[in-house]
């Protein structure tokens, strides 16, 4: 496996950092939603358009939280795997030197059960490296498309904003800015995540 | 890096490893002891990461890796120790005789297949085959848990940091002129060393050892007078000389 920057265990605990603040993020979303569901009680018939789509901005609150909480999860046991790697990576790397340097030994033949143990978990871990470097790039996709509601959610609850009078429109523009906001950070994070993964994706296929 | 027998007689031998000439300017050159009986190997104080390579490649010039069932850590340093996550891939089979209270430290060094054997405060034996060896409690000198590995058949002490000396790596393997050797050995041990009752405590167990040669970590080996004339002078030193200037 060809690492960028020689480094790419250092990548994969970059990308489960920036997923755990994608989760708290999220978790402002729901923040958001119950805030709304205030406004829209406090504002009864001016803002009944509101009620609908708290309950749009509550569930994608909970999608964005389940699906990063499951994207970190996944970036954590990825990092792990790529620590083991460079471990397994190294323990190959000293065998081969003691086979450049130690080939008079007497007992070279000796080390050759080990080495070959060491060459299959580097090619086990391998494998599960790629497997979950892909997983987790399906999930950042699922997660991306889900945002795109946000985007609306954002826009319905202006267009609700505008309609409720002057008493409550600017906790509705708030609340429209809060969930535009939050998106557009997540959407960050994950386009960070998603370049992040691109490259560890192409040195794998390059390997 | 350099082979030494030490000892060898019908039922085992005590091999030495050091002056590696190949390793890192910056890094301390470290000696490394193995004791071959008929079936089985203990290695001890393999050393550290940047030295498993080296290492490797010299013990199986002497034996077959997997007659390497035994290791022994003094101490939890990584010139000591921190290549266990290499041996661990090596000698999975093997086991990790260390102090106690280091079990939770070393196992950072990564061992996932060695058994870790903790030595309990007071020592213990370990009979390899039919040779008998002693942990002998060394506490303090410099590590708070910290052992030698004494052998009465052989009259050896691989006594660890004790009797340590920085120098260069090209110096001869056995102390020849120990007034000479004094100035390599005296600051090591002041500064390493924290306490002077450790350190008589640890002198007075060892006066009752028939020993003809000791064996440390670092620099020289001691033979015949010189054995006692080391334990005179250690007595006699002052140690853990930071805290005196302050």
């Amino acid at each position: 496996m060809t690492d960028p920057n020689n480094n790419y265990f250092v990548s994969v605990a970059e990308i489960a950092a920036k997923l755990d603040q994608t989760t708290l993020i999220s978790q402002q979303l729901s923040l958001t939603a119950s805030n709304a569901r205030a406004v829209a009680l406090r504002a009864g018939e001016k803002a009944a358009g509101i009620r609908p789509l708290t309950d749009f901005i509550d569930r994608l609150a909970e999608i964005t939280i389940l699906s990063s909480k499951k994207i970190n999860a996944l970036a954590v046991i990825l990092s792990k795997t790529s620590v083991k790697k460079v471990r397994a990576d190294n323990a190959i790397e000293r065998f081969n030197a003691v086979y450049k340097s130690g080939k008079e030994a007497k007992y070279i033949d000796s080390i050759d059960k080990q080495h070959q143990s060491c060459k299959l978990e580097q090619e086990q871990l391998e494998a599960t490296y790629r497997r979950q470097i892909n997983q987790l790039s399906i999930e950042l996709k699922v997660l991306s498309s889900e945002l795109r509601n946000a985007i609306i959610l954002a826009t319905l609850s202006r267009v609700e904003a505008s309609q409720s009078g002057a008493q409550y429109q600017d906790a509705l523009i708030n609340v429209a800015d809060n969930v535009e906001g939050a998106a557009a950070k997540i959407k960050e994070h994950i386009k960070y995540s998603q370049h992040k993964v691109s490259i560890l994706e192409e040195c794998v296929t390059l390997e | 890096m350099k082979t030494q027998m030490l000892f060898e007689n019908g039922s085992h031998a005590w091999i030495m490893f050091g002056r590696d000439d190949e390793k890192t300017e910056k890094i301390i050159d470290t000696n490394q002891y193995m004791v071959v009986t008929s079936k089985n190997a203990l290695l001890m104080d393999p050393g550290g990461i940047e030295l498993f390579s080296a290492m490797l490649s010299a013990v199986i010039k002497q034996v077959p890796a997997d007659k390497i069932t035994h290791l022994f850590a003094s101490h939890q340093d990584p010139d000591i120790i921190s290549s266990l996550g290499l041996w661990d891939q090596a000698l999975p089979n093997a086991t990790l005789h260390s102090p106690w209270i280091w079990e939770g430290f070393i196992r950072h060094f990564g061992m996932e297949n060695i058994t870790y054997a903790p030595i309990p405060d007071e020592g213990r034996l370990l009979k390899i085959d039919n040779v008998n060896l002693e942990f002998i409690p060394a506490h303090y000198l410099h590590s708070s848990g910290n052992f030698n590995v004494y052998d009465g058949e052989a009259k050896i002490l691989m006594s660890g940091d004790i009797g340590a000396a920085l120098e260069a790596v090209d110096a001869p393997i056995y102390v020849e002129d120990f007034d000479e050797h004094i100035d390599k050995m005296k600051m090591f041990h002041q500064r390493w060393m924290p306490s002077n009752r450790a350190k008589n405590d640890w002198v007075k167990r060892v006066r009752k050892l028939d020993i003809d040669m000791m064996c440390p970590q670092h620099g020289r080996i001691f033979k015949g007078d010189n054995v006692k004339r080391f334990l005179d002078w250690f007595e006699a030193l002052d140690v853990g000389v930071a805290t005196n200037s302050g």
